[in-house]
């Protein structure tokens, strides 16, 4: 396919399974009679449960999703590293830890802006640390070491902040936040959400020129006039803010940061510049797609972050195998 | 007095052959309850001056119905080793009461009387009659249960059409179906219960889409809600749920009248239709 028409492609794609992620519930209401109820200005059950409970998860599975597949295009060309990815490093456990403190504490009740605050504040951290530990020559083998320990902390800390909670649901919600759902949330959270996400997407869509630079050496690239120091801050605010306000209103959704940029890889020719539209397309509609296939009938609702951790974790096993000459 | 004969019984208690006559005829006069049921049975049947101890769920203002008269009373947390100092001649236990211990305490000569967990009204009247005659309380069981039977049969409001429908949804969407008390309260008040129209048999979730497309006249708000928060309770303040219409009417009914079947359970309906006679769509 041509690299021109694959953000055209991957657009209709989102749109499609936008439109399937509001046609699928438990309960069997029709787009159609939704559609038709809300045009006409009636406040019927179907155009409730259309306009405020399937809505809010289609829109924010489009956002979470093109901001994971945004962020892992961005993370694997700054790091160069073709493992980097939100959830694998650890910049999404630590937003759920920022979220979870914000919201259990009871700081998000009474100020409601503390809830993306939190989850971008423990994202932007989390970057800080890895760009700290593994970001200037580490090879892919620091990378991924300091990637499982930031999220073991997290995760760990996470626990324990739940642990701490006085609510005796408090400790059970921890799969929410470890493994991410798109469940029942409101417009609320969209709001609380796409404002960050946006100006994430805005810093890292505008790395891309300088991305490509990179791919030469940091040595070419400066000669080539790229700011590296603020390239690195671009990418690091732009992760943080995009990440940290997703993750506070889904939880942890792993691994489409990492598969989305891979699969696109091969389609737009190998440069990091023109990876990121397309990733976040494709995010979108990877999420967006394990969001339907978790509502399909029969039992109960599974996480999000189960069905993208069944297709993602092969896949970054088959990539680490791939990669393990190189690595050396 | 009784008690001091029965601490001699209970000290020879190894002996159980040597007491094992009196014990047939005389009622308990040191029972020990280890499930919350048990608790509230044991000191409507008997009271204060027979009750060695109860468990630690009686005190919980949030599930038992007579906590605030119980802060005297000792407690156990269930393990054998507290329960047999105290000598009880009748422990109470629940179906899923820890099983280890209550093998070890039959073992060990005490009698056992093992609650089951009743459903419906039929259930409570049967459990309450049980209890009562291991007791030796009969005359005051068969009053709980002419109370009971007389707040049930206080005329239900007159509706025109079909019956309202009723829910009791939880924090995370969690409620109960056909086959619970839960139920069988709904259906004495006159409602239909949504979860088990929705298919639900026993305890289960029900989502917040068959919640909207229901359009319960009463939901049953939990009373004792904690105040910190947690996601499950923000379900129950999605706005899909919080527009005019969504809901009749929220009635909050004490966890504990559900928690557990006994006579005070027909409280519960009486709360029920207080509600609905005040009319159920504000």
């Amino acid at each position: 396919m041509s690299a021109r028409l694959l953000p055209g492609a991957l657009a209709l794609l989102v749109l499609a399974l936008f439109v399937g992620s509001l046609s699928v519930g438990p309960s069997a209401v029709g787009l159609g009679t939704a559609l038709t109820d809300l045009l006409a200005g009636a406040d019927t059950t179907a155009a409730v449960i259309v306009a405020e409970i399937r809505l809010p998860r289609a829109l924010l599975g489009v956002g979470v999703g093109a901001t994971l597949g945004l962020a892992g295009a961005a993370l694997q060309g700054l790091l160069r590293n073709p493992l980097a990815e939100p959830g694998v490093v650890g910049v999404s456990p630590f937003a759920a830890l920022g979220a979870v403190i914000a919201f259990y504490s009871g700081l998000s009740g009474t100020f409601a802006l503390a809830l993306p605050l939190g989850g971008i504040l423990g994202a932007l951290l989390a970057v800080a640390l890895l760009y700290a530990l593994a970001g200037r020559g580490g090879g892919m083998l620091t990378l991924v070491l300091a990637g499982m320990a930031l999220s073991s902390l997290a995760g760990a800390l996470t626990s324990l902040a739940l642990s701490l909670s006085p609510n005796p649901f408090a400790l059970a919600e921890i799969v929410f936040w470890l493994l991410g759902s798109l469940a029942d949330r409101s417009l609320t959270h969209v709001w609380l959400a796409v404002p960050f996400m946006a100006v994430g997407w805005a810093l890292l869509l505008t790395a891309g020129r300088h991305l490509d630079a990179l791919t030469l050496g940091e040595l070419t690239a400066r000669s080539l006039g790229v700011d590296l120091g603020r390239l690195r801050l671009r990418i690091v605010l732009g992760t943080a803010l995009a990440v940290g306000a997703a993750v506070a209103v889904s939880g942890t959704i792993g691994f489409v940061g990492l598969i989305v940029p891979h699969l696109v890889r091969p389609l737009v020719g190998w440069q990091p510049g023109r990876l990121l539209l397309p990733s976040a397309l494709g995010g979108a509609a990877l999420t967006l797609a394990a969001d339907i296939a978790v509502r399909l009938p029969g039992g109960a609702e599974l996480k999000l972050g189960v069905v993208t951790a069944l297709i993602g974790a092969p896949f970054f096993l088959a990539l680490v195998l791939r990669t393990r000459g190189s690595a050396a | 007095m009784a008690r001091g004969w029965m601490g001699v019984c209970g000290l020879v208690l190894a002996f159980a052959a040597l007491c094992g006559g009196a014990h047939a005829a005389a009622p308990p006069q040191r029972i020990v309850s280890l499930n919350l049921c048990g608790d509230q049975l044991a000191w409507m049947l008997a009271g204060r001056g027979r009750i060695a101890a109860l468990s630690h769920l009686a005190r919980s203002a949030e599930l038992s119905y007579v906590a605030p008269q119980v802060a005297d009373v000792p407690i156990v947390q269930g393990a054998a080793e507290e329960i047999l100092p105290l000598a009880p001649d009748l422990v109470l236990a629940g179906r899923y009461t820890a099983k280890p211990t209550v093998a070890f305490l039959r073992a060990k000569g005490v009698p056992i009387l093992e609650l089951s967990i009743p459903q419906d009204f039929a259930g409570i009247r049967d459990q309450v009659r049980r209890v009562a005659r291991a007791l030796g309380e009969e005359p005051r069981g068969e009053a709980l249960i002419a109370a009971m039977d007389a707040a049930l049969a206080e005329p239900a409001q007159r509706h025109d059409g079909p019956r309202p429908v009723g829910v009791a949804w939880q924090a995370g969407g969690f409620t109960a179906g056909a086959g619970t008390l839960t139920d069988a309260v709904l259906d004495a008040a006159g409602l239909d219960n949504l979860a088990t129209r929705s298919g639900l048999k026993g305890h289960g979730y029900l989502t917040l889409e068959a919640m909207v497309a229901g359009r319960p006249d009463v939901l049953i708000a939990d009373a004792a809600l904690p105040t910190q928060p947690s996601l499950r309770q923000a379900l129950l303040q999605h706005p899909a749920l919080a527009r005019p219409g969504a809901l009749g009417r929220r009635v909050t009914v004490p966890a504990p009248l559900l928690a557990c079947g006994t006579p005070a359970t027909a409280e519960a309906v009486r709360l029920l239709r207080a509600a609905l006679a005040e009319g159920t769509r504000p």
